[in-house]
């Protein structure tokens, strides 16, 4: 009677066994962390204050309700998301047209094309803020040669202009990444399709939305769902370039949560507010996931 | 349909010539089949016809008027490609008609063209498919339908049934020719299929090594082919080439054997030339007359057989209906009848 039972027993646990290495990285590294974090939006902790650290239940919530600041960051987050996202996808796509047609040097170009991404982001960011400065950088002296800025300023320092420092930077920095991409799922599109539709009349543009278009839209869809959900958590070029300044004018919602854990050592009230743009997130890739499942299911 | 022009094409690619300067005179509504080895530049001619590829050199006229700088789209010819070409993301019906869409022709008459193609092919059914959810014959149709819906000046087939499994491959054949008698269409078929280029072709183009190496019927080819390459690339089992001496209106053999000829040939004596005939012209000798030949491997098809035989120690094939055939022991005699030589001289060409 033992053996069978201590058979069964092993044969139980067999799976279990075998994913074991990997299901308890993904707990101790991913779960446990996240559920900690989930708990600090629940509880009154301060870094700086030793008697902090009790349940307040959802007193980090009717705070955020009432936070000026949170309401202004998310509206920046839209603005920077959805200015960034698109400029990027635009100038990845014009890119990757580009680089799809033969050339000579076309693979040095391809791999050049590749560089911003290589780029460590706060590298990127330094650059930028350098180059936005009238005292080392080129760049407001042109502006205002071109008559775009009536003196040679700074417009990281700009109110109104300031949130276009961090969107370019992002933007030189994200082109690589539709580049590559778009230009993969381009160059998987069989060349005889254009053939047949030169045949059949088409000119450049015709071919360009009957065959390009329908065959890049699945890889459109996946990249831009990917980046935006990247480049609304994406803080590190504001935190550079300007802090969230002037005037909370560049705040996104990643980085009041920098500052407030970080600057600010709240790191329940962070917790809340992160555990706000991670539901976010969530129903905004529900609902991306929900559109791809219609539109696949419509064929 | 029109009348198609081809002179002293060339095709260069950077230093690499592929094409040598052809000519051809297609009459309208005629049927041509290119036919060659990979290689030898026909689908290269197909395609700078199409407009897909850039004359290096040389006039191509469509209906008279020259074409060489005209945009594919602006040369009024339909393809039908290899690998179908289909649009994924388009209904078998939208396949069919985008061209006429793009020409902004009215939708009912878009309709009844689709709709005459479609019974005209047996696609009816199909029309709101999608291709990856057609099989491969089905497929062919529609690329086939795609062409005919807009009544181009000509038709181009770039090896449109080296997709299809052997039995489609033959009923699409005879498709294509019905269709062809039908429309009387203007059609140029590039293939390396000898049986498609014989059973389908008004004239047949025979290319190697970007050159014409002979235009004719199907069975001049056959009976009179102009040089080696075409003796031994139309035909199947291929052709048995003996290198052989002239010798006052017969050939010598390597062995001695004397062979004789139907016309006597302006050669003198001595002369090296090749000796060729067709493995279904030779004659097996039952009586112990004729040249000895051992029996390497007999292949029966079922129709004939093909013995593979060794004559003076070189490989040769004899094609034959006769089923005695397969009790042939390890030699056999074999005669060659003088009406079916063929003689080439030392430049490869036909001399008789």
């Amino acid at each position: 009677m033992r053996k069978p039972w201590l058979k069964r027993l092993a044969h139980a646990s067999e799976p279990w066994l075998y994913s074991a290495p990997s299901l308890i990285l993904i707990i101790a590294v991913m779960l446990v962390p996240l559920v900690v974090g989930i708990s600090y939006a629940f509880r009154d902790i301060q870094l700086l204050n030793p008697f902090s650290g009790g349940f307040i239940g959802i007193e980090h919530f009717r705070d955020l309700a009432k936070d000026a600041a949170f309401y202004t960051a998310l509206k920046n987050t839209l603005w920077w998301t959805g200015a960034s996202v698109i400029l990027q996808f635009f100038f990845g796509l014009f890119l990757a047209l580009l680089l799809d047609k033969p050339f000579w040097g076309r693979g040095l170009v391809q791999a050049l094309v590749f560089l911003p991404w290589a780029v460590p982001s706060f590298l990127a960011g330094l650059n930028w803020a350098w180059l936005f400065n009238p005292v080392i950088g080129p760049i407001p002296h042109w502006l205002f040669a071109l008559g775009l800025m009536d003196q040679p300023g700074n417009i990281l320092s700009d109110p109104r202009h300031a949130m276009w420092g961090p969107i370019v930077a992002n933007v030189w920095w994200g082109i690589p990444f539709f580049a590559i991409t778009l230009l993969a799922a381009l160059q998987a599109i069989p060349r005889d399709l254009y053939e047949a539709a030169s045949i059949d009349g088409a000119n450049w543009f015709q071919r360009f939305r009957s065959i390009t278009l329908p065959f890049l839209a699945p890889t459109i869809a996946i990249t831009v769902l990917l980046r935006t959900v990247w480049i609304s958590n994406f803080a590190d070029l504001i935190v550079v370039m300007t802090g969230g300044g002037p005037a909370d004018r560049t705040q996104i919602v990643a980085s009041y949560i920098f500052t407030q854990a970080f600057k600010r050592l709240d790191f329940g009230y962070a917790s809340a507010i992160a555990l706000v743009l991670l539901v976010l997130l969530l129903v905004y890739s529900m609902l991306i996931i929900l559109l791809r499942q219609t539109l696949l299911n419509k064929d | 349909m029109a009348s198609i022009q081809i002179e002293k094409l060339e095709k260069s690619y950077g230093h690499v010539s592929v094409l040598h300067g052809v000519d051809l005179d297609i009459a309208d509504g005629e049927f041509i089949v290119l036919v060659g080895p990979s290689g030898c530049g026909k689908s290269t001619l197909l395609r700078m016809i199409a407009g897909l590829e850039d004359v290096s050199s040389g006039e191509i006229r469509i209906a008279g008027n020259r074409v060489n700088d005209l945009h594919p789209k602006d040369r009024d010819i339909a393809m039908v490609f290899q690998s179908y070409a289909l649009y994924p993301h388009m209904t078998v019906a939208q396949n069919m008609s985008y061209s006429l869409r793009l020409r902004n022709i009215a939708k009912d008459t878009i309709g009844s063209a689709v709709a005459a193609a479609a019974s005209k092919l047996g696609l009816d059914p199909l029309l709101e498919r999608r291709p990856k959810a057609l099989s491969g014959g089905q497929r062919q149709r529609v690329a086939m339908g795609r062409a005919i819906v807009r009544q181009p000046k000509a038709f181009l087939f770039d090896e449109p049934l080296s997709n299809l499994d052997a039995r489609l491959r033959e009923q699409m054949r005879a498709e294509i020719k019905k269709m062809h008698g039908d429309l009387k269409a203007t059609s140029i078929y590039v293939t390396h299929d000898q049986i498609e280029a014989m059973t389908l072709a008004d004239r047949i183009v025979a290319m190697h090594g970007g050159v014409v190496q002979q235009i004719g019927s199907p069975l001049e080819l056959y009976d009179r082919p102009a040089n080696l390459f075409v003796a031994g690339f139309i035909g199947s089992p291929g052709m048995n080439f003996l290198a052989a001496t002239y010798a006052g209106g017969s050939v010598r053999l390597a062995d001695g054997t004397l062979v004789a000829l139907e016309t006597v040939p302006a050669l003198a004596d001595g002369e090296s030339v090749t000796l060729g005939i067709r493995p279904e012209h030779v004659v097996i000798a039952n009586d112990g007359s004729g040249m000895r030949a051992a029996v390497e491997l007999v292949e029966p098809t079922g129709f004939g057989i093909i013995l593979h035989l060794s004559l003076h120690g070189l490989p040769f094939k004899i094609f034959t209906l006769d089923r005695e055939a397969l009790n042939s022991g390890k030699e056999i005699g074999v005669r060659f009848p003088a009406q079916y030589l063929h003689l080439f001289g030392t430049d490869e060409q036909r001399i008789a």
